[in-house]
C-alpha cells in the first residue's frame, strides 16, 4: 500500500470536516451522536445506510440534513407500493426535436439519495437499485450510465411487522453496508426539540458546510488507512463466528467483511488514526453485521435479536494479541 | 461395531500387563491372535446383529478352532476343523501346561503348552469382555474380567508391573468405557441435537464435547495416579505398582530387599540374650563361615550391593549351583556336607546362610542361586524354620598357588575394583605403604590382613561410630578403632586400591561348639569380612578383625591367610567358642591384648551401618516431605519471578530511534538492522503487554479474550480508580501494544518498565491483602500457563486420537 506522506494533514481536514458536517446535522436533530457518527463513517466508506425505526422518530430528517450539509445534489424518493423501478433508474423518451431517445435520468442520478420507506415498494422496484449501489451505474435500454461519487442511499424503512410493508430481500439488505436504528430521543432531547422545532424547520436554514470535492477527499482519505494484518483476520473471525453461530440460520457474507474493514477504515479516520484497532470493528459488528443474519428457529423462540447474537459474539471473539515470540503470550482461548 | 474393537484393544492392553510371567514373547503373539479372532467374530456378530446368547458361544467355538489351529494343527482336519484328536492333543498340552506352571516360578519359558494354556486364558477373558461390554453393554463390568487378568502378574511376580504397562492397561480400559459411553450418548442424543442447515448435517456437538470431557477426566485420572504417589515425598516412590515393595513384609511374592532382613535383624540383635539363629553340623565337623550377603558395591560411604539375580533355571532343586567363579579345577578342595536348621524365630530372610562356595544345596522352596556370588536367595520363600543341606568345595590353595594367580578376569575386575573417585589420597599412600614389601597380590592381602589384626596397632570396639568416607579415613588413618564392619570394610577398600577384586561379605562366623560335631549360632556371631579373588582360585575370605577375647569372639582367620611365618599362640587359627553373657558393651582400648565383650558387638548394631542406612526418624522424614512440599509448591512462583525477570529485561531494552522507523517504513530498503531493532522494540512492547496481563490475571481482574488495549485501560481507569498519572501509564502501555501490533509505523515509543510498575502499583492497592501475597506465592497466571500446556498435551491427545480412519458413514440407528 502506498504510503501518502501527507497523511497527517488529510487526517487533519478529514476530522475538521467531519465535525462541521456533525455539528451541521446535529443542530437539526438533538442527542443522536452515535447515530450520526455512524452515517458519517458509511459516508466514507462509500457505503450505503438503512434505517430502521418506527414513524416519526426523525430517519427522514437525519437523511435530508446530512445531504443538506453537504453541497451536492440531493434526491429524494418515496417508495410506494405503486412505484416502477423506472421511477427510480429514469426513462427513454422519444425527443421529437431530435427524433431520438433520450435518457431522462431518474432520482438515482445524485450523489446522496434518500430512498424513504423502501420496505413499502414492490420487490421489483427495490432490486431496481440493487445495481445502482453495489456497481454504482445505472442500465437502461441496454445503455450504461456511471453515477458520480460520491454515491449513497439513505433508506429509511418501518419495522417489517407494520403493515403494507415487503421485506427487504437478503440480496438487497446485504448491500447496506450498515443498518442503524433511531431510537426516540431523550426527554430532554425531545423537550429542546419543541422548542426549536416549534418555530420553523431548522433544516431550512441548514447551510452545506462541506463540497462534493472535499468529501471525494475525504473518501480518499479513508482508503489510505492501514489494516494490519492482524486486523483483517479479526474480520474474518468475527465474520466466520456468524456463520457458525448456532442462533444464526445464515452468517454474514464475505461482502459484509469487505464493508466491515471498510467502515472500520472510516471510523478510524474519524478518530484521526491512520490505522485500523479492534475497537472500531467491535464498535461497527453490530450495525454492520445484524441486518443481514436470520436468526436460527431456537433464538426466535428465545427471541433472541441478531443484534444480540452479534453483541455476543464480538465478547467472545478474541481479539488479536501481540506474537507468540512474546514471553508467555497468551493464546486466545480454544 | 465400535464397541467389540475397544474390547479387543482393552484386553490386548491388560493381557500386555502379563509380560514378567513369561521368559519369551511368544505367548504375546498368539494372545493378540486370540484376540484378533474374538473381535473379528464380535465385529461380524454385531454386524449381523447375532442374538446376544450366541455371541460368547460363537467366540469360544471360534477360539477352539483358532487353538487347533495354532497348536494342534496336525490332528485337526485340514489343520482347521477340530477333530477328537486334535482335542486330545490340546487337552494334553493343557495338562503339560498344569504341570509346568506347578514346577516353575515366573518367568516361565514360553513353551508350547503354557503359551497354548496362555491364549486360551486371554481367549476367555475376550470372549468375556466382548460379552460383557458389547452384548450386555455392561463396560464397566468388563473390568472385572480384564481385572482378574491384571491382578495374575501382581499376585505371581515379584517384580513390580512397570508404571508403562499400568498406564497401557488403564488407558484400555478407559478407551472400553469412552467407547461405551459414546455409543449410549450417541443414540439418545441424535434425535434431539442434530441440525440441518442448508442440507448439512452437522455432528452432535454435545457427545463430542462429552467424550471430550470423559476422556480428559480419564487421561488426568491416570496421570494423577501415577504421577501424585512419586510427589509425595513421604509415601513409597510407587506404592501404586509395587506389589511387593509397598505392600509390606510378610506378605508373599515380596521382592529381595537387603534393608528389612537387616533391620529385622538387627531387632534380634538387640536381644538381651544370644538369641540362636542357626544350627548346623558338617561332615567335617569344623566350623564354617555363614555367608548371606556379598555387597559388591562401595559407594564411598557403605558397601551395598546389586540385587542378585537368579533365573528358573538357577534354581537350587536343578541341580548344582554354578561354579564358583574363578575356581580352577587344579585348586585342591575340601569337600565338606553340612545341614543348616534356620530357627524358627528369624523373619523375613529371605537369602540361605550359606558357607562359601556351595556347590549343591537341598532346601524345599523356590531358592535360586546368584549367578556371580553364589548368594542363594528366595523371592518367594523365608528361610524361617528352614532346613537344609549344602555340600561345600571349600578351596585350600597353596600359597605357591595364591602366588602364582594370574591378573584377574575383566569382568570381575570391572565390577570388583570399581571404586568411588574420591578415595583419600591417603588411603592409597597407606595401602602402598602397607603392603611395600610385598610382592603379591597374594602377599599384599595377607599383608594387610596382617596389619589390620596386629601391626596396625587396630582396637576393637563396638561403639565407633558412623560410616561415611571420613569415617573410613577416620578408622584407617587416625583413630584406628572399630568393629568388623569398619575392619571389613577398610581391608577390601585397601585390596580394590591395590589391584586386588575384593568385596564384603556378611553372615555369621562359626559360632560355637554343642558337641556331637554341631555349632549354634547366634545373634551375637553376627559379622562382616572381606572376600578377595585371585584368578584361578576364586574368591577367598580373610579376616582383618582382631578374633578372640579382644576382637571378634568367634572370628578366625583361615591359614591361607596368615603369614608364612607364624607365630605361635596366635589368636586366630583356632576357633574360639563365643561366651554367652556379658551385659557391658565393650569398653576396650589399647592393642589386641586388652578384653572385649562380644555380646556389645550385637547391641551395637553391627553390622547394619554397612548394608542399610537406618533411616531417618520419621518427624524428620515429615520435615522433609514438608519442605519437598513447600519447595514442589513454590514452583510457580519461581517460574512467575524468572518469567517476569525476563520480561523486565526486554522491556527495558533500549528504545529504536526514528531513523530505523524511516528505513523500515520505507519497505523497500533492506534496513535490516533497523527491522531487527523494530523486532526487539515489538518484543519489548509485548512483552510489557503480557506481563499486564499477567499482573492483571493474578489480581483476579483477568481479561477477557475480547478485550481491546484501549478497552482495557478504559476499564481499570473506571473500576480501579486510578489517578492521573497511572491513568496515563495505562494509556501509555495500551496505545503503545495497539500501535505495535496494528499501526503501519509505531511511531515513537517511550520505555514502558517505570508505566508498567506504576500500573501494578495502582492494581495491587485495589486488591486484598490476601490475593496479594497469593499472586506472589501461588501466581495465577503461572497454573493458568501450567493448565495452558495440560490443555495443549491433552488437545495433542485428541488429535492423536482423530488420525484414525474414519469409516464411511453409515446410517444411524
Amino acid at each position: 500500500m502506498a504510503v501518502s506522506h501527507d497523511v497527517g494533514q488529510q487526517l487533519g481536514d478529514l476530522v475538521a470536516t467531519a465535525h462541521r458536517i456533525r455539528q451541521a446535522i446535529e443542530s437539526v436533530i438533538e442527542g443522536k451522536t452515535d447515530a450520526v457518527r455512524l452515517t458519517l463513517t458509511v459516508l466514507l466508506a462509500e457505503g450505503h445506510l438503512l434505517i430502521e425505526d418506527v414513524p416519526g422518530v426523525g430517519k427522514t430528517m437525519l437523511a435530508k440534513a446530512l445531504a443538506r450539509s453537504i453541497d451536492c445534489p440531493v434526491r429524494r424518493v418515496q417508495f410506494t407500493p405503486d412505484l416502477l423501478p423506472s421511477d427510480i433508474t429514469g426513462v427513454s423518451a422519444y425527443n421529437q426535436q431530435t427524433r431520438e431517445f433520450e435518457f431522462k435520468p431518474g432520482p438515482v442520478f445524485a450523489n446522496i439519495v434518500v430512498g424513504d420507506e423502501i420496505n413499502r415498494a414492490s420487490p421489483k422496484t427495490q432490486s431496481a437499485l440493487l445495481e445502482c449501489m453495489e456497481e454504482h451505474q445505472v442500465t437502461v435500454d441496454g445503455a450504461t450510465y456511471h453515477l458520480d461519487t460520491p454515491f449513497m442511499v439513505i433508506a429509511t424503512q418501518n419495522p417489517i411487522e407494520m403493515e403494507g410493508t415487503y421485506p427487504l430481500p437478503e440480496a438487497q439488505r446485504d448491500r447496506f453496508t450498515a443498518r442503524i436504528a433511531m431510537g426516540y430521543p431523550a426527554p430532554a432531547a425531545e423537550l429542546e426539540m419543541l422548542d426549536v422545532h416549534g418555530a420553523a424547520s431548522p433544516l431550512d436554514k441548514l447551510e452545506p458546510v462541506a463540497t462534493t470535492a472535499e468529501v471525494r477527499a475525504l473518501i480518499e482519505a479513508v482508503r489510505a488507512v492501514y489494516v494490519s494484518h492482524p486486523i483483517k483476520r479479526y474480520a474474518v473471525d468475527l465474520v466466520t463466528a456468524t456463520r457458525h453461530s448456532p442462533d444464526l440460520r445464515l452468517g454474514a457474507s464475505p461482502r459484509s467483511t469487505l464493508q466491515l474493514v471498510r467502515a472500520a477504515r472510516a471510523h478510524a479516520a474519524l478518530s484521526g488514526r491512520d490505522y485500523v484497532i479492534p475497537d472500531d470493528l467491535q464498535e461497527l459488528a453490530v450495525p454492520v453485521l445484524a441486518h443481514r443474519l436470520l436468526p436460527s428457529v431456537e433464538a426466535q423462540g428465545q427471541r433472541r435479536h441478531p443484534e444480540q447474537v452479534v453483541a455476543e459474539l464480538v465478547r467472545r471473539v478474541p481479539v488479536p494479541e501481540a506474537q507468540a515470540s512474546g514471553p508467555g503470550g497468551v493464546g486466545p482461548g480454544r | 461395531m465400535r464397541l467389540p474393537i475397544a474390547s479387543g484393544l482393552a484386553t490386548a492392553a491388560v493381557a500386555a500387563t502379563l509380560y514378567p510371567l513369561f521368559a519369551g514373547g511368544t505367548w504375546f503373539v498368539s494372545g493378540l491372535g486370540a484376540i484378533l479372532v474374538i473381535t473379528a467374530m464380535g465385529v461380524f456378530a454385531s454386524h449381523f446383529a447375532f442374538p446376544r446368547w450366541l455371541v460368547p458361544l460363537t467366540g469360544l467355538a471360534v477360539l477352539w478352532i483358532y487353538l487347533t489351529v495354532v497348536f494342534a494343527g496336525d490332528d485337526a482336519w485340514a489343520r482347521v476343523v477340530p477333530t477328537r484328536d486334535s482335542a486330545l492333543a490340546l487337552m494334553e498340552l493343557v495338562g503339560t501346561a498344569f504341570e509346568d506352571i506347578q514346577r516353575f516360578a515366573a518367568p516361565v519359558p514360553s513353551n508350547e503348552a503354557i503359551t497354548l494354556l496362555t491364549t486360551g486364558g486371554i481367549g476367555i477373558i475376550a470372549v468375556i469382555v466382548d460379552f460383557l461390554a458389547a452384548r450386555m453393554r455392561r463396560a464397566a463390568l468388563a473390568g472385572l474380567p480384564l481385572l482378574a487378568l491384571f491382578v495374575v502378574p501382581a499376585e505371581i511376580v515379584t517384580d513390580p508391573i512397570g508404571w508403562p504397562a499400568f498406564i497401557l492397561a488403564a488407558l484400555g480400559y478407559t478407551g472400553l468405557l469412552l467407547a461405551d459411553g459414546r455409543e449410549r450418548i450417541g443414540h439418545w442424543g441424535r434425535a434431539v441435537l442434530v441440525r440441518r442447515v442448508g442440507g448439512i448435517t452437522r455432528g452432535n456437538p454435545d457427545a463430542g464435547q462429552l467424550r471430550l470431557s470423559g476422556k480428559r477426566i480419564g487421561v488426568t485420572a491416570i496421570a494423577l495416579a501415577i504421577l501424585l504417589p512419586g510427589l509425595l515425598p513421604t509415601l513409597e516412590p510407587n506404592p501404586m505398582f509395587g506389589f511387593g515393595v509397598g505392600s509390606g513384609p510378610g506378605r508373599g511374592g515380596n521382592t529381595i530387599s537387603i534393608p528389612n532382613p537387616i533391620v529385622s535383624m538387627r531387632g534380634y540383635l538387640t536381644l538381651p540374650e544370644n538369641a540362636t539363629v542357626l544350627t548346623y553340623s558338617s561332615s567335617d565337623s569344623a566350623p564354617h563361615y555363614m555367608r548371606i550377603w556379598s555387597l559388591d558395591l562401595f559407594t564411598g560411604e557403605q558397601w551395598t550391593m546389586t540385587p542378585p539375580t537368579g533365573s528358573p533355571q538357577n534354581r537350587v532343586e536343578n541341580g548344582p549351583l554354578p561354579s564358583p567363579p574363578g575356581q580352577g579345577s587344579a585348586v585342591p578342595v575340601k569337600r565338606s556336607e553340612s545341614t543348616i536348621q534356620i530357627s524358627d524365630d528369624i523373619d523375613e530372610l529371605q537369602f540361605l546362610p550359606l558357607p562359601y562356595p556351595a556347590s549343591r544345596v537341598v532346601a524345599e522352596g523356590d531358592w535360586r542361586a546368584d549367578r556371580s556370588t553364589l548368594m542363594v536367595f528366595s523371592t518367594r520363600d523365608y528361610a524361617s524354620g528352614l532346613k537344609y543341606q549344602v555340600a561345600t568345595d571349600r578351596p585350600a590353595p597353596t600359597p605357591a598357588m595364591l602366588n602364582a594367580a594370574g591378573v584377574p578376569d575383566p569382568e570381575v575386575a570391572e565390577r570388583y575394583l570399581r571404586l568411588p573417585r574420591d578415595v583419600h589420597p591417603r588411603i592409597r599412600e597407606q595401602a602402598e605403604d602397607v603392603t611395600r614389601e610385598a610382592d603379591t597380590p597374594y602377599e599384599q592381602a595377607v599383608a594387610l590382613q596382617e596389619w589390620f589384626t596386629k601391626t596396625g596397632n587396630f582396637t576393637y570396639d563396638l561403639r565407633t561410630q558412623g560410616h561415611s568416607s571420613s569415617a573410613l579415613y577416620d578408622f584407617l588413618i587416625n583413630s584406628r578403632v572399630g568393629y568388623c564392619e569398619q575392619f571389613s570394610a577398610g581391608m577390601a577398600v585397601m585390596a580394590r586400591i591395590l589391584g586386588i577384586p575384593a568385596r564384603v561379605a556378611i553372615g555369621y562366623t562359626g559360632g560355637s561348639s554343642i558337641g556331637g560335631g554341631s555349632w549354634q549360632v547366634g545373634t551375637h556371631d553376627m559379622h562382616a569380612w572381606p572376600e578377595l579373588y585371585f584368578e584361578g582360585v576364586g574368591w577367598l575370605a580373610f579376616e582383618p578383625t582382631p578374633s578372640g577375647g579382644l576382637g571378634q569372639g568367634t572370628a578366625r582367620a583361615p591359614d591361607y591367610s596368615l603369614p608364612p611365618v607364624q607365630e605361635p599362640g596366635d589368636s586366630s587359627s583356632s576357633p574360639s567358642p563365643t561366651d554367652s553373657s556379658s551385659p557391658e558393651a565393650g569398653t576396650a582400648t589399647g592393642g589386641p591384648d586388652a578384653t572385649r565383650n562380644p555380646r556389645a558387638l550385637d547391641r551395637e548394631g553391627a553390622l547394619a551401618p554397612v548394608t542399610v542406612d537406618e533411616g531417618t526418624p520419621l518427624l524428620a522424614q515429615i520435615g522433609a516431605g514438608l519442605v519437598v512440599l513447600l519447595l514442589i509448591l513454590l514452583i510457580p512462583a519461581s517460574l512467575r519471578v524468572v518469567a517476569r525477570s525476563r520480561r523486565r529485561r526486554m522491556i527495558a531494552r533500549p528504545p529504536v530511534e526514528s531513523t530505523a522507523v524511516a528505513d523500515d517504513s520505507g519497505g523497500t530498503t533492506g534496513a535490516t538492522a533497523g527491522r531487527i531493532r523494530v523486532d526487539r522494540r515489538a518484543a519489548s512492547v509485548s512483552a510489557a503487554w503480557a506481563e499486564l496481563d499477567d499482573a492483571l490475571y493474578d489480581y483476579g481482574m483477568s481479561r477477557p479474550a475480547s478485550e481491546t488495549p484501549r478497552a482495557l485501560a478504559r476499564r481499570l481507569t473506571e473500576s480501579c480508580g486510578f489517578d492521573a498519572l497511572s491513568t496515563a501509564a495505562i494509556d501509555r502501555i495500551a496505545s503503545a501494544t495497539e500501535r505495535m501490533l496494528f499501526a503501519r509505523t509505531p511511531g515513537e515509543i517511550r520505555p514502558l518498565a517505570e508505566d508498567l510498575d506504576r500500573v501494578r502499583r495502582s492494581l495491587a492497592a485495589t486488591v486484598s491483602r490476601g490475593r496479594r501475597i497469593r499472586a506472589v506465592l501461588l501466581p495465577p497466571s503461572t497454573l493458568r500457563r501450567l493448565r495452558g500446556m495440560g490443555e495443549r498435551l491433552l488437545d495433542g491427545f485428541d488429535r492423536l486420537e482423530n488420525l484414525r480412519v474414519r469409516r464411511p458413514s453409515r446410517k444411524p440407528v
